[in-house]
């Protein structure tokens, strides 16, 4: 079992290359994908929330939730406390994509629906994940032991992430509003190859915003760990 | 014909570069304060090492 105590990798660059990168990339797919991607005759400039609404829930649901998850998994087999904090702070990062996708969605479905919001299935379990996610994040502040702390959050974290498949097939079960996948499906995706490129790009651009956050939250539970240990030791 | 609804994409971006942005700041900040209080913690006692031997 590692502790925080041990000597850390915390010689902190002045700046965080990787972030930057990030931030550049993002950047450049908002010029693409507002000023260079074509508009989609039938549904207008809206269509385009589907490059940041879209690379979001991907990132969200089937990298952060599915680390989470994983993470928790081994913590539990492993007792290693770097575990538990990739799982923290993927599900911290998760939790901000998700709350882009509740937010960028809405603004979608009043153009394509005409309304803001429906309780369907696939709306409605997205919705209840972020909630579950944000006590994920509640129950960690709450329980001080830490060894407990991990316990816990590990279990809920696997339960909160049992609903990502549910979320997935929830337009497959239900008769939903939200569209079927138009990417992520067994046949060729079904949208034009100029817009395929930009959603690939935001994809890439978002996965990479991801990675430097995830690493500078991981940096941050790994330094809150030496505080308080050096704070236990202190006193 | 094409519906003109550029403000709901307009919208939608901003969102979710306010949201990135606020985390990013939010992050950067927790990791300062963190920063100093550990340095704090490992910095030696103060008040007395200022003052020469036996004052």
């Amino acid at each position: 079992m590692t502790t925080a105590s041990e000597p850390l990798p915390l010689a902190r660059p002045r700046r965080d290359p990787l972030l930057g990168v990030a931030i550049v990339a993002v950047a450049l797919v908002y010029v693409r994908a507002l000023a260079f991607t074509p508009i989609e005759a039938r549904q207008g400039p809206a269509q385009k929330i589907l490059y940041i609404h879209a690379s979001a829930a991907f990132i969200a649901l089937y990298v952060a939730f599915a680390l989470m998850a994983v993470c928790s998994i081994l913590y539990l087999w492993l007792k290693d406390e770097k575990l538990d904090r990739v799982a923290e702070s993927a599900a911290e990062v998760g939790l901000t994509f998700t709350t882009v996708v509740l937010l960028t969605g809405p603004l979608w479905g009043k153009t394509i629906w005409g309304a803001w919001w429906t309780w369907d299935a696939r709306l409605t379990s997205t919705l209840f994940l972020w909630f579950l996610i944000v006590a994920y994040s509640l129950l960690r502040g709450a329980v001080e032991e830490r060894g407990r702390r991990a316990r816990y959050s590990a279990v809920l974290g696997i339960l909160a992430a049992l609903l990502v498949p549910f979320i997935h097939l929830s337009v497959y079960l239900f008769r939903t509003l939200h569209p079927m996948p138009i990417l992520l499906k067994p046949s060729a995706p079904s949208m034009p190859a100029e817009m395929q490129v930009t959603f690939f790009s935001a994809f890439s651009a978002f996965l990479l915003l991801f990675a430097a956050l995830l690493r500078a939250r991981y940096r941050i539970a790994t330094l809150r760990d030496l505080v308080a240990s050096r704070e236990e030791h202190a006193g | 014909m094409t519906p003109d609804n550029a403000g709901f994409a307009t919208a939608a971006y901003t969102l979710a570069a306010l949201v990135y942005g606020a985390y990013i700041v939010s992050l950067k900040v927790r990791e300062r304060r963190l920063r100093e209080r550990l340095a704090r913690l490992e910095s030696p006692a103060r008040p007395a090492s200022n003052r020469p031997a036996g004052a």
